[in-house]
């Protein structure tokens, strides 16, 4: 049985199955990115914060686009080159082709990365620091921790010990019996010793229900020594002044909770702050930082007087600093000709850790901080929508080379005894590639440029 | 050559064909992960029936707690007592329904599983999948669908997919419980604070979704090449079938439709997982707490890309209706099909306009009066198609001589069914009613009629008329009227009511059935009685079905012929279980699907793969179809 | 496309290449219009966008080689289009309410 037309053309419709195929996915992609667009236009429209503009470093996404047109070339070209087939010409093409995609995707990387590690803070007043955290990243602390609450039906002893700094913890139970938590295996163990009696069957759930039918809902621990802990926020559910409930139900109780965050400040954006004056960004950076910011809006007000005061180009150049040094002073010095604020995010070429030396440092309440986020989805709706685009548009350009490869090294039978075949699987997947590349097209001004 | 001649020749030939082309594919690659269209179309068959059954059942347990809220439900207890099974059981029935009384979570759970299967892993893949795979190729006469591996992975694509899905019950957070439609932001916020959210049941139902969308696809893009491109010689566009053309209209609408709501999907996990505020407004408080979201979302968002998919998703839902429909009414009243261009031209319209009716669903967001007013016409506009569709569908039986076995039972119920659902959907196309009517059961109704005794009953048709050309036996007549009328009954039972029940005021979605709101439904409440009566003896009217399914695989009549109905289209000229690859000798099409009690025709009908029909016309086509 | 023979095809490549440097170019003067302020921002998206369309319409035409296909690709692209353009202009509008009355020219900042 052979299905026909699928390497001539059919003579009334004048297509082989795969090139309908291919416009029919692609079709479908359409509608795919077309419903990204569309949302991207509909959360632009009705953002109630300042849409970013210019925000992102500009040269990783231009070289990408320069990238994505070579090998846009490359491709078509590989598939000339078979059709008169030049194989040389054709391997080289390919390759070329392949070797953009890693080099597209390593950049991709390159720039995910700087923003997993850049923070923005928004402090209850509206102002907005961005910056780095010191080394170990922000962690909720709690000193002299003495009792452990576990919820039997949800608790998991290894969630919370992974955040206690104490080496070695021992604990023991009501009944003063020690009960040892941090093995292998340990949670077994411990629920056995919790509903102590006769299980047949050492299941787990069985083990819950004899406590259920108990009606023993949880178990207190003592710490044998007092233990520290510094906890990681995402995995904890509230706390207070001497306790902090993990995500898991788990509750630790001590002498006293301390939540402060240590950033190392690289931009100040006063656009959204209640009173820009008194805004608490001052409170913790100083006042020769606020002159300098006001020397800064000046400056900047003096350049951009064409605009309306209300524009949000006008508040982009005005409202918001870069910090380049540790002291004002550095800084100033540093500040030599006209800065563009917006060439750049500042400090997302930087790994993580060692900004101490560039920025200044500040310990914020975690009262007076109302959001934090990395420059993750979780930031605003144009870094979710960035990440979905950008990321979706990463894995098509990695589908895309995958298939391009998989012509390229394991179908030389078929470059053998099958070239013509060949030859529209290669435009097949060629079009699949000019579509990646054309989304890109739009992708790149929307997100890095307007 | 008449049809019954033809039978033994084929078979001569089978015979002969087999010798030569011997290979023995293993019983892995025949049965399970085989690239031959009817295998795959059968496999979806079976798994479409098996979860429309399962999710017939979920409905069952609601319809308990609707009907007498706080009891303790019979049947959970024999559960429970299942040996093997029953100790997992215990566990999962003790959590979820404490006592055996439905508790709400679980009433929630149910409810969005529900339409979630019975919608996605139901209709869909019984209507389109499983038909169009197994009847489509054969029925343009092609040997198999244009690419068969990929024909196979959208299977398995769609296996996966249920796998994940039924997998959620499982989870320590159960299944999804925010309703088929998943509006946000409750469907954001639901159930947030989990220890891991990847092992929440909100997130497998999305992921689910990814997979069983990626499965659409996959079909969808092969029938449309296979349609277009392996036609057989002959089959002109409108010598197709009405039915193959509603594949593929259906086909255009999965392609076109779903990727909004993969998109809508994936901005759903970036919220849930990610901490993303797509849909979620600045401000959000949930339990007297600010949540610690950035918000700057918009819930309509969601709604929007949510409905651009699913308006066009329930014209995928009928469309397979009335494809298999198309093919069974002319058969059995030995009529040609009335205006088969006409309802051609119908059916694109139909998906056109389905586009651009979606927010119809919206009309209470707020969405502004002009755009209501926009989608408020073209609602109306896209009734016009649908009347057409039904209206050439009863011409057709018009002077004909019918034969009622039990596939033309279903299909002439159907059309008063599926005309009672579009006509109980006008008055919620008009906002002032939609103001009243939306999120009551008068729309469950409404969209029910559509269908559950619309499309279910054509779905059976189908199941009765081509299976001796899937087992080479027929299903029992006797079953299968045991099996009609019953349905028909319990079927207006169940949704009759709730029509009235709508009117009333009672909404969807009430756990206790309406119970804590005495002001609306006192005096009113043994409606619930009724309806869930009906529902448990729907139930038992489908045991002669399943039973009539199985027994006749070994059973049933055998048929003499390969064209045991008298049909016209190119897949009675099939061999019964016709091989991989289907034809003995490559069909040809001479004439028009349709010719049925043709005057000076030697028999009442005229397949359109015989060459020699007997009538000068047909002469003459065989002579232009040499040319 | 069966009737492309090698001449035709090596002249192909040439015009490849030279699209793929006025890719190049317009992307440097989509970068540097970026940076141009406009009367309004509006008007910065409006050229940026337009930009891209023409270079998208490059790609489509000479790479995707649109610009000789068959009818049905047309077809299928055409309505792939509506309803992209549908799904946008309709998702657009229904978040803005054309009969809301915003105000008096001036009155009202920002519109
Ligand atoms: C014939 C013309 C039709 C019209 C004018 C129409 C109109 C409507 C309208 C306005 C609604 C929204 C009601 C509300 O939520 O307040 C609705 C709901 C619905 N319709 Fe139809 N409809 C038609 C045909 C169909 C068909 C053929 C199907 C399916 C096969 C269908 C399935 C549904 C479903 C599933 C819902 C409810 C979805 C939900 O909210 O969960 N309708 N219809
Ligand atoms: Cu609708």
């Amino acid at each position: 049985m052979e299905i026909p037309y699928t390497r001539t053309n059919r003579p009334d419709t004048g297509l082989f199955n795969a090139k309908i195929g291919i416009w029919l996915f692609l079709a479908s992609e359409v509608m795919l990115f077309g419903g990204l667009f569309s949302s991207y236009i509909f959360l632009r429209v009705g953002a109630d914060y300042h849409w970013p503009v210019h925000e992102l470093t500009l040269w990783p996404g231009f070289v990408n686009t320069i990238v994505l047109i070579v090998s846009s070339v490359t491709v078509v070209m590989a598939w000339a080159n078979l059709k008169m087939r030049k194989i040389a010409q054709y391997k080289l093409c390919m390759w070329v082709t392949i070797i953009c995609a890693g080099v597209f995707m390593c950049l991709k990387a390159y720039e995910y990365n700087g923003k997993f590690h850049h923070i923005g803070v928004k402090l209850t007043d509206g102002t907005i620091l961005t910056g780095h955290f010191p080394e170990e990243g922000y962690r909720v602390k709690l000193k002299g921790g003495s009792t452990v609450t576990l919820n039997l039906q949800t608790a998991d002893p290894a969630y919370f010990l992974k955040w206690c700094v104490t080496p070695n913890p021992q604990f023991k139970t009501e009944a003063g019996q020690p009960q040892p938590l941090d093995q292998q295996g340990a949670l077994m163990a411990f629920i056995d010793a919790l509903v102590p009696g006769d299980h047949d069957s050492s299941s787990l759930g069985q083990l819950r229900r004899d406590a259920a039918a108990k009606d023993q809902k949880s178990v207190k621990l003592t710490a044998t020594a007092p233990l520290e802990f510094a906890v990681k926020e995402s995995k904890t559910f509230s706390h207070t002044a001497t306790s902090i409930t993990f995500r898991d139900g788990t509750v630790v109780e001590g002498a006293s909770v301390e939540d402060k965050m240590t950033l190392q400040v690289d931009k100040v954006d006063v656009r959204s702050s209640l009173d820009e004056d008194k805004a608490l960004a001052w409170h913790y950076l100083g006042d020769e930082w606020k002159k300098a910011f006001e020397e800064h809006s000046k400056e900047e007000a003096e350049s951009h007087k064409k605009f309306d005061p209300r524009d949000e180009r006008y508040l982009r150049h005005v409202k918001q600093m870069e910090i380049h040094a540790p002291t004002v002073a550095e800084h100033n010095t540093q500040h030599g000709g006209k800065h563009s604020a917006e060439a750049h995010a500042p400090g997302e070429e930087h790994a993580a850790g060692g900004h101490a030396a560039h920025y200044p440092e500040i310990v914020i309440d975690r009262k007076d901080v109302a959001f934090w986020s990395s420059f993750t989805p979780k930031w605003n709706t144009y870094y979710a929508i960035y990440f979905t685009l950008t990321g979706l548009h990463g894995m098509h350009v990695v589908a895309g080379a995958l298939v391009l490869f998989y012509f390229l090294v394991f179908d030389g039978r078929r470059l053998k005894e099958d070239p013509e075949h060949l030859a529209n699987r290669v435009e097949v997947g060629g079009l699949f590639w000019h579509f990646v590349d054309l989304v890109w097209i739009f992708l790149f001004p929307l997100l890095y440029l307007l | 050559m008449s049809a019954a001649t033809a039978t033994l020749d084929h078979h001569g030939a089978h015979a002969h064909d087999h010798s030569h082309d011997h290979h023995e594919l293993g019983f892995w690659r025949k049965y399970i992960f085989s690239t031959d269209h009817k295998v795959i179309g059968i496999q979806y068959g079976l798994s479409g029936m098996v979860f429309l059954l399962f999710g017939f059942f979920l409905m069952m347990v609601m319809r308990w707690t609707i009907a007498y809220p706080g009891e303790a439900m019979p049947g959970m207890m024999m559960l429970t007592h299942l040996p093997l099974v029953g100790e997992f059981f215990t566990g999962w029935v003790e959590r979820w329904a404490p006592g055996g009384v439905v508790s709400p979570a679980l009433y929630n759970m149910f409810g969005a599983m529900h339409g979630t299967i019975m919608v996605f892993f139901g209709i869909v893949p019984l209507g389109f999948a499983a038909f169009g795979n197994f009847v489509m190729p054969l029925q343009i006469g092609t040997v198999d669908m244009a690419f068969p591996r990929l024909n196979m992975m959208s299977f398995w694509f769609f296996f996966i997919s249920g796998v994940i899905m039924f997998g959620s019950f499982l989870l320590p957070t159960g299944a999804v419980q925010t309703g088929w439609t998943m509006y946000s932001p409750l469907a954001d916020t639901d159930q947030m604070g989990v220890k891991n959210v990847w092992m929440h049941g909100h997130t497998w139902w999305l992921l689910a979704m990814v997979f069983n969308i990626s499965a659409s696809l996959l079909g969808s893009v092969n029938f449309i090449t296979t349609a277009i491109n392996l036609r057989a010689k002959g089959l002109t566009w409108f010598r197709v079938p009405f039915f193959t053309w509603a594949m593929m209209v259906t086909s255009f609408l999965l392609l076109l439709a779903f990727p909004p709501l993969e998109v809508a999907a994936l901005l759903q996990l970036a919220d849930r997982v990610f901490d993303a505020s797509f849909y979620l407004p600045t401000g959000l408080v949930d339990g007297g707490k600010h949540i610690d979201i950035s918000g700057g979302g918009n819930p309509l968002l969601y709604q929007h890309l949510f409905w651009f998919l699913a308006h066009p998703e329930v014209y995928v839902l009928i469309l397979p209706a009335f494809a298999i429909i198309s093919d069974v009414l002319p058969c059995n009243a030995r009529r040609p099909l009335w205006g088969h261009k006409l309802m051609i031209y119908a059916a694109l319209t139909l998906a056109f306009l389905s586009f651009i009716v979606w927010a119809h669903h919206m009309y209470l967001t707020g969405m502004g009066t002009m755009m209501s007013t926009f989608f408020q016409i073209t609602t109306v506009l896209i009734s016009v198609p649908s009347v057409i569709l039904l209206t050439c569908l009863m011409i057709t039986l018009w002077g004909g001589s019918i034969r009622y076995n039990t596939q033309m039972l279903f299909a002439t119920a159907f059309l008063p069914m599926f005309g009672i659902g579009g006509l109980t959907g006008l008055p919620l196309a008009f906002t002032f009613l939609d103001l009243f009517l939306h999120d009551t059961y008068y729309v469950i109704g409404h969209f029910h009629y559509v269908v559950a005794p619309g499309t279910i009953f054509a779905l059976f048709a189908g199941v009765y008329h081509w299976y001796p050309k899937i087992t080479g036996r027929c299903m029992n007549d006797f079953l299968g009227k045991l099996h009609f009328w019953p349905s028909l009954l319990f079927m207006n039972v169940i949704f009759g009511p709730m029509l009235y029940q709508g009117m009333i005021g009672f909404h969807r979605r009430w756990y206790d059935g309406g119970k804590y709101f005495e002001q609306v439904t006192s005096g009113h409440l043994w409606t619930n009685e009724v309806i869930s009566f009906g529902a448990w003896g729907l139930a038992l009217s489908q045991v002669p079905f399943i039973l009539n399914v199985f027994i006749s695989i070994k059973g049933g009549k055998k048929v003499t012929s390969d064209n045991p109905w008298g049909a016209t289209t190119i897949e009675w000229a099939a061999p019964n279980i016709p091989p991989h690859g289907n034809f003995v000798t490559e069909p040809v099409a001479y004439r028009g699907p349709y010719e049925y009690s043709v005057p000076g025709a030697k028999s009442d009908f005229t397949p359109q793969f015989e060459a020699d029909a007997g009538t000068p016309a047909s002469q003459a086509a065989v002579a232009q179809a040499h040319h | 496309m069966a009737h492309d023979n090698h001449d035709d095809l090596s002249k192909h490549v040439k015009t490849y290449m030279k699209i793929g440097g006025w890719l190049i170019f317009f992307t440097f003067v989509t970068v540097g219009l970026s940076f141009v302020e406009l009367p309004t921002h509006g008007d910065n998206l409006l050229v940026g966008m337009a930009l891209a369309a023409f270079k998208a319409t490059l790609v489509g035409l000479i790479f995707m080689h649109l610009n000789h296909e068959r009818s049905l690709i047309y077809k299928v692209l055409l309505f792939t289009l509506v309803f992209v353009v549908g799904l946008f202009v309709l998702i657009y509008l229904s978040g803005q309410n054309p009969l809301h009355f915003g105000g008096f020219e001036g009155v009202t900042p920002g519109h």
